[in-house]
């Protein structure tokens, strides 16, 4: 199982060069601005955005095309009937097919939306480490609790989904070929859950008592809390990305 | 069951971040409550990974296959755990394989994580009912019941959601008759999710029992 999202972390871009806190503040306000669009005038101004975040990040295309295959497919089920059925305004017939023109703007509007956000989304996380984004978010006020849990799961991810495949090899070996539901394949399914959870369970009292060695969980003196700080180009990328966001909520909201 | 970005409009989305948020702060001070909540926290990641893994495996329903959600499994497993699990697991699948979304993680951590509290609290009754029944039967009724309801509960607001907010020209009664359809072609697949649970819930009885005393 490949998890790795970050093979691009280490690039020298403009976007990678921007402070990770302003950079996740920026760029989801920007998503979320992305997502208040309605008005299909405004289409073509949140992709050439997109295409701008994106040339600016140097991440190649190829990185794009492979991370959008599988959301995009998902994304026809959820919407591709659309064009057929919903709306009045009939533009094309041919039996007992109908394409509609409603249902056409709403998934051009949908779809955009979707490339648009799902690549500012790749823009964010693809230019950081996975721990500097978790740094991040946590100097902007993430939980303790959900960091170290974030923390620790990504840590054993690979591994546990290591063991799982070693698992399910060894239940093919002994000739498990499911092809249908039945009693026995879903008991086998159950007792291949149940041994992961419970190898999961005692490898992490292993982890608990180890991070109790090295002083987890004990109250610990806290230094002086750093001021926060920006650097200039960090903060005349953040202000201009948050006015980006606002000229399109305002366009939105009142034109 | 996770709705891709661009589908909502964002209104929702920041309901959806509102909710979560909410659920999250009220979760974490359950686990807060606790004498040791350090203690909880690695299980919890480690069995956050485990089910990540475990979500992944397909059962074949010819000429497809659907894959279980777990999310009964991971309320009746992890209490209150499961909702800060779910949102962990859920920002791990929309950053490594853009199932979901950075914008709807707030309303996918509802959809699923509301559910699985929810299961976890129904899973928890078989210790509180009054109803006779042997422990065996007792423990599969109830893993039965926290797996169906979970995914059924989040089948529901996923259709509700995505119809009812879809930028169509449909009216209200379609909205109701597809999202009831769709409702109804899901039953299998939520009554297999019960059967699931129970028999993970059992195995884990027979080989691990302390496991189950979240």
């Amino acid at each position: 199982m490949n998890f790795s999202f970050d093979e691009y972390a280490n690039v020298n871009s403009p976007v990678h060069r921007w402070d990770v806190r302003a950079k996740i503040i920026g760029l989801l306000v920007l998503m979320f601005a992305f997502a208040s669009v309605e008005d299909l005038r405004l289409v073509p101004v949140i992709l050439t955005i997109t295409v701008l975040f994106y040339s600016l990040s140097q991440l190649p295309l190829e990185f794009l095309l492979r991370r959008l295959t599988y959301p995009g497919f998902f994304l026809v089920g959820v919407v591709g009937l659309l064009p057929f059925l919903s709306g009045n305004t009939i533009i094309w017939q041919g039996g007992i097919i109908t394409i509609r023109q409603e249902g056409c703007l709403a998934v051009l509007l949908i779809a955009s939306r979707f490339l648009a956000i799902f690549t500012l989304g790749l823009v964010l996380l693809g230019t950081s480490s996975f721990l500097t984004l978790i740094k991040g978010l946590r100097s902007l006020g993430l939980s303790p609790i959900l960091t170290d849990i974030m923390l620790i799961s990504y840590r054993y991810l690979f591994e546990l989904g290591h063991q799982f495949q070693k698992m399910q090899r060894a239940t093919q070996l002994r000739g498990f070929q499911p092809r249908n539901i039945s009693r026995r394949n879903l008991q086998i399914y159950a007792a291949l859950t149940g041994s992961l959870l419970i190898r999961s369970y005692q490898q992490s009292q292993q982890v608990y008592k180890a991070m109790q060695l090295r002083g987890y969980g004990t109250p610990t003196q806290l230094r002086t809390p750093k001021k926060v700080t920006l650097d200039g180009y960090s903060a005349i990328a953040l202000l201009l990305t948050l006015l980006i966001a606002s000229s399109l909520i305002g366009f939105e909201l009142f034109l | 069951m996770h709705i891709s970005e661009g589908i909502l409009p964002s209104k929702i989305l920041i309901s959806g971040y509102a909710i979560t948020s909410l659920t999250l702060w009220y979760s974490l001070r359950q686990l807060n409550r606790q004498s040791n909540p350090s203690e909880g926290i690695p299980q919890a990641a480690l069995l956050t990974a485990a089910f990540f893994v475990a979500s992944g495996i397909h059962l074949p329903i010819p000429p497809a296959s659907v894959h279980f959600v777990l999310n009964g499994l991971l309320g009746a497993v992890l209490g209150w755990y499961a909702f800060p699990a779910i949102f962990v697991g859920l920002l791990f699948q929309a950053v490594m394989f853009g199932h979901g979304g950075l914008t709807t993680l707030g309303i996918n951590a509802v959809i699923m994580g509301i559910p699985a509290l929810i299961a976890g609290f129904i899973f928890n009754l078989r210790n509180k009912t009054k109803l006779k029944l042997s422990e065996n039967l007792s423990l599969n009724l109830f893993g039965f019941l926290s797996g169906a309801v979970g995914v059924g509960l989040a089948t529901l607001l996923f259709f509700s959601l995505v119809i009812t907010h879809l930028p169509s020209a449909w009216d209200q009664d379609t909205e109701k008759a597809a999202i009831y359809g769709l409702m109804l072609a899901h039953v299998p697949l939520i009554f297999i999710e019960g059967i699931f649970t129970a028999m993970v819930v059992n195995f884990l009885r027979r080989v691990k029992p302390e496991i189950l005393i979240n």
